[in-house]
């Protein structure tokens, strides 16, 4: 029986174009990165071969691979409760993957895997804005759709099938604009970048209102919350809209959690300032009164690099520890 | 009579009084392990009523803190929803699952989460007020203040508003008309013997109620709603069109995999059942031992 403690954890963040792997600490500190681009491998066997190379190299380089207690990653699709990636929309692999199982195999050591909003609210409950809250929610706008993972008492709620938090699927306008999931009216074709987006162009479709926003090449919600700034009428308008769905999404959600924070993750600061006004107006207008200026709504704490490889770090504490070669 | 008692001090003495009768006629007062109570408006958390719209007793009171001094046993305190999730999941419907949702459905709409096998109640203790999400942001008006309350189409009052709607919309002949005073109750009734603007009036009320709890699931990932209280009464007349809208809505991964159910016990017993379950949890405590 060994007397030591492994001091150290492998994060993984997987993204749709790259890869990012970090050795982390006990108190959260990374002390070295690397990353490659994920669409290099179309083939699922490939990318794990190099994964595992780099984890290994990067483990060796800081410290030694037998420091290295476990592996959490983070992945679009991915369900916890079974270790793959399941279906996934936008990754270049199809079908069910076992990842977890898969890299575990290669590098003998204990793996954990968790969907991007799942190990985003680790990230900011273990390092960032929701460090001591029992119940929040957060609510993620990366990966180009808008995801939400609950804690409840303390721990993550991720639904009797693992896919609780599907936030941006929530219908807030009967009859609406059409989802990519086949419904209408969905939250996210309004409030994420393409959905501001569309709004800005309906808008500047439906009045001839001279506005910056006309004269932008390529239009994002970025360059928008850019045209508010310089006090835009037009583009204000297209944020007070998008704060209004948001504000009603939000305190449905509120009004049935009663949180202590909803916590908005992997938004441009530009588009956080011009959004979270007319978000609260309308939050406080649809929540329940009981409830009323009781949830704060704030921005993540971490910057959007390092929330999710921390996060996946997090993930690897909590994974039970199991190694082929003690 | 709950109603007899217009102040808190006179029904508490009172309810101790039936309880240590109670106790002592079956089995003896000193076999009492501990006491749980279901009373609308309780907050499990701070063991008081809060703001009770339909109690005599205003503000907050107390009842844990009062009832247990004058026992001197452990009391816990919830509200209906809680404690009727409480029944379902250890002697009815909810028996073994780990994630649901009771609605329970009355005057008004409110529901209790069971997350991981125990019941999120939220930062504050008011969480699953599902009643009071908005389905249309300029639909009716709720007497919380806010308009287009999911409550104010599916609970007691919305449906009978939606029946008036439907006889005023059209000419169609119906039982409804003949009824001075509507309930949900008298609609099921006509729904049984054929009524088709009874019928309509349920089906019209189960897509909303659909649209509802379509948006709770595809954020909650439930194994099933339980519903329980006396507008699910009207069963199948409700539950089907409410199956089918919820269908409509919800997420496409959850499609076919979210259980509608109604509750499975008697709501008298349930209540108080649910009440016992909370008891047993409640940590020991006596003045006598």
């Amino acid at each position: 029986m060994s007397n030591t403690v492994k001091n150290r954890v492998i994060g993984v963040d997987i993204r749709m174009d790259h890869t990012t792997i970090a050795v982390v600490d006990q108190r959260g500190n990374i002390l070295a990165t690397d990353s490659f681009m994920t669409i290099d491998y179309q083939d699922v066997n490939n990318f794990m071969t190099v994964l595992s190379e780099r984890i290994v190299t990067i483990a060796e380089n800081n410290g030694g691979f037998e420091n290295i207690r476990s592996v959490g990653i983070s992945a679009p699709s991915s369900n916890y409760l079974s270790g793959c990636i399941e279906n996934a929309a936008n990754m270049p692999w199809k079908g069910v993957i076992p990842l977890a199982a898969m890299l575990r195999d290669r590098i003998g050591l204990a793996v954990a895997l968790g969907n991007d909003a799942h190990i985003t609210a680790l990230g900011e409950h273990v390092y960032g804005a929701a460090h001591g809250m029992q119940n929040f929610v957060i609510v993620s706008f990366g990966h180009g759709g808008l995801g939400s993972c609950i804690y409840s008492n303390g721990l993550p709620y991720l639904g009797t099938s693992g896919s609780a938090g599907e936030m941006g699927h929530t219908c807030v306008e009967s009859g609406g604009r059409q989802c990519g999931c086949g419904r209408q009216g969905c939250l996210e074709t309004y409030v994420t970048d393409r959905g501001i987006v569309q709004t800005a162009k309906e808008m500047m479709a439906a009045s001839a209102q001279p506005s910056m926003m006309r004269s932008l090449e390529t239009l994002t919600s970025v360059a928008i919350a850019q045209c508010c700034e310089q006090g835009d009428e037009l583009a204000l308008e297209v944020f007070r809209k998008t704060g209004d769905y948001l504000g009603l999404g939000l305190a449905n959600v509120a009004s049935v959690l009663d949180p202590e924070a909803i916590i908005l993750a992997d938004l441009p600061d530009e588009v956080f300032k011009c959004l979270i006004e007319p978000t609260r107006a309308a939050f406080d207008k649809y929540v329940f009164r009981n409830i009323k200026d009781k949830v704060r709504l704030v921005v993540a704490g971490l910057n959007n690099n390092e929330r999710d490889v921390l996060g996946a770090a997090a993930l690897a504490w909590t994974v039970q520890e199991y190694s082929l070669f003690k | 009579m709950t109603s007899d008692y217009e102040f808190i001090g006179d029904f508490v003495a009172v309810l101790s009084e039936h309880i240590m009768r109670l106790a002592e006629e079956h089995g003896g007062y000193e076999s009492i392990r501990s006491v749980g109570i279901s009373v609308s408006s309780g907050n499990f958390k701070t063991g008081c009523i809060e703001n009770a719209p339909n109690l005599p007793w205003k503000g907050v009171v107390p009842l844990a803190a009062m009832l247990r001094d004058q026992l001197g046993l452990a009391v816990a305190l919830a509200n209906n929803a809680y404690v009727m999730a409480l029944g379902e999941q250890a002697y009815g419907a909810a028996h073994g699952m780990r994630d649901f949702i009771l609605v329970s459905l009355g005057s008004g709409m409110g529901s209790c989460i069971c997350c991981n096998g125990v019941a999120h109640l939220g930062s504050n203790g008011f969480a699953g007020e599902i009643g009071h999400t908005c389905v249309n942001p300029n639909g009716r008006e709720c007497g919380c203040g806010k308009r287009g309350c999911l409550e104010t189409y599916t609970a007691a009052r919305g449906i009978v508003q939606t029946a008036v709607e439907l006889m005023a919309e059209s000419s169609e002949p119906s039982l409804m008309r003949q009824v001075e005073q509507l309930t949900p109750a008298i609609i099921t009734q006509l729904c049984e013997q054929g009524d088709a603007l009874a019928i309509e009036t349920y089906r019209r009320v189960g897509y909303m109620l659909g649209v509802g709890l379509a948006n709770y699931a595809s954020v909650l990932n439930p194994e099933a709603f339980v519903f329980a209280g006396q507008v699910s009464k009207a069963g199948n007349w409700l539950l089907e069109p409410a199956c089918e809208s919820f269908e409509q809505h919800v997420f496409h991964n959850l499609q076919g995999k979210v259980k509608l159910v109604l509750s499975t016990i008697d709501d008298e017993v349930r209540n108080v059942l649910g009440a016992s379950v909370l008891a047993w949890e409640v940590k020991e405590y006596s003045l006598f031992k």
